[in-house]
């Protein structure tokens, strides 16, 4: 009798030997105690060994569903050549049949069968000669997980690590990328800094640096295709009168390589963009409709995998990316964050910003759902994404215009807003309104310098019993200092001032003196203060 | 000449080690250049071991070192750490059974030895302790989620479950008691971990990925011969699956798989045998079922206080009759 074997690694056929010791089911499994015990029982007449991973695994399905596989129905038809008459030990009744049909082997299933089996399997590294424990092991393990995988019709296109990491790629890039911006600049702005200055943006910078290489190629080098007219211009103009140092051919083929450099990483940036897009578009259809590519990635990213994104509840979705100013706001009882991550979706950047915190929770569980249709779904399909993001701009447009209905009249008809006029409208400081003291304008020449001072003298004095010769000129310096915040133009000011200053010159020159005595406003205040008492 | 362009994949390499870790928490921390991001990602532990000796006993004479102790202990946003926050002293010592360790401190906890060190299977608190130079992680084991756990801190006399041994697990669900069970066995053992449902069935696949003693059949373990080319002989069988003919399902299972003289240890569930009956009356009938299966239960174990009318029997299979001479 021979035995069918099915392991991990191979297919075994087994021949039993003592086929008395069948008989006496309950003890055989004293047979199996030991492998030297084993082997006279039964005796390895052949092994077929799977050649890789694939073929296992096309034979443990075969074995699943009871069929016969390519690799069993090779090794049967070994055994049906050599050996017809021999009658086949199986452990599955259903296998059994299907091989009596196809391959008119007789074959048997009995308790006796599954108690050999037993003991087959106990001994199975000492029966099996020729295969080491450690490779049974590993093909078993490897050939659970692609078994499993199968049945889980785990396709690679729906793997979303991929999508973590080209995100966190991405940020890797842009950081490095205005590192190297920068240095390259710094580097090259020894030898010629005016160009970082001019050329404002990087890749246009890198490519002028690679072409141009020493500052004094520049006159004979051609920009037009890398730089709009005018900025060239402005580039060659600088060459001139450029004050960098020198710098040698070594140095500037080391900048050059930079520059390269930074070139190929924007390139690869702009690859690398594509590929996230194509990504999102086949792993998570809906949610790239409802907030774009960007936002959903990080979305992704930020919770971990898609499956832990669709677990997540739609107000978490809502402010996921916000959670030191969710906690910190919790913690201390004040008003919690209304948007995280969401806020960069498009949705709710074209709304204005009192309507933004709506549009953020409608945006949130309208997406909440698309995600857990693309995590959870059998069929992948952006249907359902479009409809939802119809639906929410058609919401939004209705929140806009809410506030904006004609209250008479039909009611329904809508308000006309105006139409946005610029209506220009400067508005000057008035700095004459901020001090009592009359005062001219900051700017003071030199004859204001003394009309200003003047004045203070016959304002106090006015209060408390001035004399009378300054009255008359008070009055009229006061009179002048009252005319001067009226008006607007500060040069008209000073020019009224200084020409009505002139006549007034001569008469003033004896309070002028006297303001002159007393030069600090402090010191004035104490002194008419000393003059009163 | 030129300087061939690296697509920075040193750096995106370590950067992604540590995300994978990482994305787990849905923490995105500021990922800076060396060392730091690493310590970002532990969640702080590993630093704040080292500090573990000044703040435990606040017995440090340096006021700015208490300062810096205080500091650290205020800002508790991860929150609900228990008796095992961030410095905790605590002491990890060995359980009677062979595997299994309790972390004493503030509360004790039953833990076993982290095998993928720095991951968390299903968000649970791991503890790192330093033993001399070693750094050994643990993971707490939660007995309200887990069977064994409960079984174990009811006082079973025997799991049979050890470093080395081969155990075929029955209803592994999304892996998380599975986990505890690859982390006693060890490197050197192997738990089949068979689960029917395909949404479970992912994250067991994803358990098992990083556990390389874990083997995951997605089959129905009511047809054992279905999965034979995969499974060798084992020492234990664990059944969790809730089941009314779980009993069948433990007996096809054993006469396939289980060794003579292995062992099974089974989790009965009443309501799901028999929702009528009392839960008495529905074990000692298991028990029976059983004992027809040539299938010897020795103990007998209700899980009370961790779950409501569910009880563990353990048993022998096949056992060599005592020679009478």
């Amino acid at each position: 009798m021979l035995v069918l074997f099915e392991t991990a690694a191979g297919y075994a056929i087994f021949k039993v030997i003592d086929e008395s010791k069948l008989q006496e089911v309950d003890s055989l499994w004293k047979e199996f105690e030991t492998p030297e015990k084993a082997n006279k029982v039964v005796k390895l007449k052949h092994f077929e060994k799977f050649q890789d991973t694939t073929e296992a695994l096309a034979a443990a399905t075969a074995l699943v569903e009871g069929k016969i596989g390519k690799s069993l129905k090779k090794i049967l038809k070994k055994v049906a050549a050599t050996e017809a008459h021999e009658q086949l030990a199986i452990s599955d009744a259903k296998l059994g049949g299907v091989i009596k049909e196809k391959l008119n082997l007789s074959c048997i299933h009995s308790p006796a069968v599954a108690e050999l089996m037993r003991g087959i399997r106990n001994q199975m590294e000492g029966l099996i000669t020729g295969l080491p424990p450690r490779e049974i092991s590993a093909m078993s393990l490897g050939l659970a997980h692609s078994l499993s995988r199968y049945k889980l019709k785990f396709s690679p296109d729906k793997v979303d690590t991929m999508i973590v990491q080209a995100i966190s790629l991405l940020d890797d890039l842009d950081k490095e990328l205005n590192n190297y911006v920068m240095r390259c600049r710094e580097w090259y702005g020894w030898h010629f800094p005016e160009l970082g200055k001019v050329v404002t943006d990087n890749m246009a910078y890198c490519k002028t640096v690679l072409k141009i290489g020493e500052r004094t190629n520049v006159a004979g080098s051609d920009l037009s295709d890398l730089l709009p007219e005018e900025i060239e211009g402005e580039v060659k103009l600088a060459a001139e009168i450029s004050m960098g140092t020198e710098v040698s051919e070594q140095d500037i083929n080391n900048i050059k390589h930079l520059c390269d450099q930074v070139i190929e990483i924007t390139e690869y940036r702009a690859q690398l963009y594509d590929y996230l897009k194509n990504r999102m578009m086949a792993i998570a259809p809906n949610l790239t409709v409802m907030v774009g590519e960007l936002v959903g990635a990080r979305l992704i990213s930020h919770a971990g995998s898609l499956l832990n994104l669709a677990k997540h509840p739609a107000s978490t979705v809502q402010i996921l990316g916000a959670e030191k100013a969710l906690f910190r706001a919790l913690k201390t009882r004040k008003d919690t964050p209304k948007y995280g991550l969401i806020y960069h979706a498009s949705l709710v950047g074209q709304t204005t910003a009192k309507n933004k915190g709506k549009i953020s929770r409608m945006l949130a569980a309208k997406a909440s759902l698309a995600i857990r249709y693309d995590a959870l779904g059998e069929d992948t399909n952006a249907e359902m994404g479009v409809e939802n993001r119809a639906k929410l701009e058609a919401r939004l447009r209705q929140l806009e215009e809410k506030g904006i209905r004609r209250i008479s009249g039909t009611g329904k008809a809508m308000a006309k807003a105006d139409k946005y006029q610029h209506k220009s409208e400067v508005k000057m400081y008035d700095p004459s309104g901020d001090s009592t003291i009359p005062s001219t304008s900051k700017k003071r020449k030199f004859e204001e310098v003394e009309e200003a001072e003047e004045p203070v003298t016959p304002v106090t004095q006015k209060t408390k019993k001035p004399k009378k010769e300054p009255v008359a000129e008070e009055e009229a310096a006061q009179m002048e200092t009252e005319e001067t915040p009226k008006k607007k133009k500060k040069k008209k000011e000073k020019k009224e001032e200084a020409v009505a200053e002139e006549p007034k010159e001569e008469e003033q020159e004896e309070e002028v003196t006297e303001a002159t005595e007393k030069k600090k406003k402090k010191k004035k205040k104490k002194v008419k203060e000393e003059e009163e008492d | 000449m030129r300087p061939g362009f690296s697509p920075r994949g040193d750096r995106g390499g370590r950067g992604r080690g540590g995300y994978g870790d990482r994305g787990g928490f849905g923490d995105r921390g500021g990922r800076g250049r060396g060392g730091f991001g690493d310590r970002g990602g532990r969640g702080g532990f590993g630093d704040r071991g080292g500090f573990r000796g000044g703040r435990g006993g606040f017995r440090s004479p340096e006021g700015g070192f208490r300062g810096r102790g205080g500091g650290r202990g205020t800002p508790r946003g991860r929150g609900g750490r228990g008796g095992f926050g961030a410095g905790r002293k605590v002491l990890v010592e060995p359980h009677r059974h062979e595997g299994v360790f309790i972390c004493r401190g503030k509360e004790d906890a039953l833990v076993t030895k982290n095998m993928v060190v720095g991951e968390s299977v299903y968000g649970e608190k791991r503890i790192n302790v330093e033993e001399g130079e070693t750094k050994i992680e643990y993971r707490a084991w939660n007995p309200f989620r887990s069977k064994l756990a409960a079984a174990i801190l009811g006082g079973i006399d025997q799991i049979h479950i050890k470093p080395g041994a081969k155990i075929m697990y029955l209803g592994a669900a999304s892996g998380t008691t599975v986990s505890h069970v690859s982390d006693i066995v060890g490197p050197e053992g192997l738990v089949y971990a068979v689960e029917f449902s395909h949404r479970s069935g992912r994250d067991l696949l994803n358990v098992a990925k990083k556990r390389t003693n874990i083997i995951p059949i997605i089959e129905d373990a009511r047809h054992p011969h279905k999965y034979r080319m995969l499974v060798g002989m084992v020492d234990v069988i664990f059944a969790d699956v809730a089941q009314p003919d779980q009993t069948r399902i433990v007996a096809l299972n054993a006469h396939n798989f289980l060794k003579n003289n292995g062992h099974f240890v089974i989790s009965i569930k009443a309501n799901c045998i028999d929702s009528t009956a009392a839960p008495e009356a529905v074990f000692a009938s298991e028990v029976k079922k059983m004992s027809g299966e040539n299938m010897k239960p020795q103990e007998q174990l209700t899980l009370e206080p961790y779950e409501r009318d569910h009880a563990v029997v353990v048993g022998v299979y096949r056992p060599t009759p005592k020679q009478k001479k």
